[in-house]
């Protein structure tokens, strides 16, 4: 890592929370069950157990995740599993509200 | 005669020492069923389903994965069938599923199993590692599972990160031997508990528990059987301000323990996640409301008959130099409840779950835990004398609340205030319990502060429940970004002239569509 510099924000904190020892704080934050700890950020929450980092706003990018089930414990993969999830509702930003749960409650 | 009679009855135990009501395990309908394609390699040995096991939960998301990936249509009577029989002959015993309950109890906001870093990254990036915790295979089985996240979610090498490191060799060579060795098929406690007869819930029972936001409440409770597999119960319970909390359920027990109801209780349609002891003498968990499995409450139980006993006290602190009214719960109590030096009772009252008393608590009572006896029971650490509130943390110290709207409702946040005295030789002190609190959110940080969370997220009511903001683009905050924010949360309990107030982190983050009985 020495040869790496941050050149954003994010990479600045994450720099700083590393030099601080916040790193073991951050793990345990984020091991919250049922939230992913895929990739930085994750699904519910960034590298710092907030959200300042996440993709906002959500659905900007949410069929970029179904599609190739990118976070597929919390967003329905569309690629073999729920491949008609998102089926009549082209726009997340315009559809989100008619987008369902995959495991109704009994 | 009579006395021969009267000593085997004696030399049985209890009632509740008979045989609970389930069916026989009968293979026929996972026959009819699933050896299409899971073949009965020898009778009652289907391939794959025969070598695992897991809880109802489990199963459940097993048959919904038959159903979605590979158009298995069971009707609910088949489904039924099919589910008995695979929790009777492949269930987990009460002791293997312990230590992860808290994911079939649906509890918000607690922190997963903790299974080592490997395990960690391959399994619990995207579920909970209780999900595995609460399965049991053989290595050659934990294997063919990895195989199977492959084909059906390719994209894992992203998860993985397959780049930068040889996953599939330790998804395959390393870690089924690890979970095997961890959880597998084959265990003393499931040859011991399958073998044996488990007892059954129907009597008479006292209730208490605590439901976050709402308060303590207690009661009883009447089980009897429904049909030939079932139960029903009725509920005669209080909160601790005198509403009434009553209701009724139909359940199945599974596995000989695994009670699963469909509750009525109050206002509210629940789901009721409780396992039975193992020599049936106690029903715990928890219930949750339907669609809102973040809303809910613990739920204790004990026999109504049996020898005397405290179970709890409610509430469980005692302010020095005050009257507090309490409900002691418990059996055989007697008319006079001690709870040690510089406290007295007064106005005792028989309820049928225990006894009602007025708690004279002296000012110069000695602080720290009080043992409480009554009717010759005691219980060493019922109740709590304090003269003042040391600390007061808020929990869950970092809690998740999600928007919701359209389809998805949201998830509500809910936090407690609870009061902490120090104490000699305890350096986490002694917990005094929820205690009444005043709520306010402000920014967890500058950005939040920067970005106005406070006033796009939700609202905080004052029983410490956040209640989400709407889901969906908000073209008020910057790229029309969603209500989510981080912000702080506090509460403040008055303990006399002074406030104490302590702090938590809640996240309040976007909403998720998968969302299946186990995270």
């Amino acid at each position: 890592m020495s040869g790496l510099k941050p050149v954003n924000e994010k990479a600045r904190l994450l720099e700083k929370a590393a030099a601080e020892g916040h790193v073991e704080e951050v793990t345990a934050m984020e091991s919250v069950a049922g939230c992913a700890t895929t990739f930085d950020p994750g699904w519910e929450v960034d590298p710092f157990g907030g959200v300042a980092s996440l993709c906002q706003p959500m659905e900007a990018d949410l069929y970029g995740c179904s599609d190739p089930c990118w976070w597929p414990a919390q967003v329905p993969d569309t690629l073999n599993t729920y491949p008609a999830w998102d089926a009549g509702k082209p726009s997340a930003q315009n559809d989100w509200r008619e987008l369902d749960a995959v495991f109704p409650e009994k | 005669m009579k006395h021969l009679l009267l000593r085997c009855l004696v030399l049985l135990g209890p009632a509740f020492a008979l045989p609970a009501l389930a069916a026989p395990p009968d293979p026929s309908a996972v026959r009819a069923h699933c050896s299409g394609c899971h073949r009965e390699s020898s009778p009652g040995h289907f391939d794959r389903i025969s070598d695992m096991r897991k809880t109802p939960e489990g199963w459940e998301m097993t048959l919904f994965r038959m159903h979605q990936v590979h158009g298995v249509v069971l009707d609910d009577d088949a489904r039924t069938q099919v589910l008995r029989y695979l929790t009777s002959v492949g269930g987990l015993a009460p002791a293997e599923a312990a230590p992860a309950r808290f994911a079939l109890e649906r509890r918000p906001n607690v922190q997963d199993l903790s299974l080592g870093d490997e395990m960690g990254v391959m399994c619990g990036r995207c579920h909970s590692l209780a999900r595995a915790a609460l399965q049991r295979r053989d290595a050659p089985e934990w294997l063919k599972l990895a195989h199977t996240h492959v084909g059906q979610w390719p994209t894992l090498e992203y998860q993985q990160s397959g780049r930068d490191r040889f996953w599939w060799e330790s998804a395959t060579k390393e870690l089924p031997a690890k979970l095997a060795a961890l959880y597998p098929l084959d265990t003393p406690a499931w040859r011991k508990w399958s073998a044996g007869t488990h007892a059954s819930p129907v009597g008479r029972w006292l209730v208490w528990g605590h439901a976050p936001g709402r308060g303590d409440y207690h009661g009883t409770a009447v089980i009897a059987a429904r049909g030939t597999d079932g139960y029903s119960a009725t509920y005669t319970l209080t909160y601790a301000d005198g509403t009434a909390l009553n209701g009724t359920s139909k359940s199945v027990v599974y596995t000989g323990y695994e009670w699963r109801g469909s509750a009525t209780l109050g206002q509210d349609d629940v789901r009721e996640v409780y396992a039975l002891s193992e020599d049936g003498a106690r029903l715990s968990g928890r219930w949750f409301v339907n669609g809102h499995a973040e809303v809910g409450g613990d739920w204790h139980a004990a026999r109504a008959e049996g020898a005397p006993a405290v179970f709890a006290v409610l509430p469980r602190a005692l302010r020095a130099g005050a009257a507090t009214e309490v409900v002691v719960v418990g059996r055989g109590l007697g008319t006079s409840p001690a709870f040690g030096a510089g406290v007295t009772a007064s106005a005792v009252k028989a309820l049928p779950d225990g006894l009602h008393a007025t708690l004279a608590v002296a000012a110069d009572a000695a602080p720290g835990v009080r043992p409480v006896t009554a009717g010759g029971a005691r219980n060493a650490d019922a109740a709590v004398v304090y003269a003042k509130i040391d600390r007061v943390v808020i929990e869950p110290q970092y809690g998740i609340a999600r928007v919701g709207g359209g389809k998805v409702a949201p998830v509500i946040g809910q936090f407690e205030a609870v009061g902490y005295i120090d104490a000699a030789g305890k350096p986490g002190g002694i917990a005094l319990g929820p205690l009444p609190a005043s709520w306010s959110v402000a920014p967890h940080d500058e950005q939040a502060k920067a970005a106005e969370d406070v006033k796009f997220t939700g609202t905080m009511d004052a029983s410490g429940k956040f209640l989400p903001a709407v889901a969906g683009p908000d073209p008020q905050r910057p790229f029309s970004g969603n209500n989510v924010g981080d912000l702080a949360v506090i509460g403040t309990v008055k303990d006399g002239d002074r406030s104490v107030s302590g702090k938590a982190h809640l996240v309040v983050t976007v909403q998720r569509w998968n969302t299946p009985p186990i995270y």
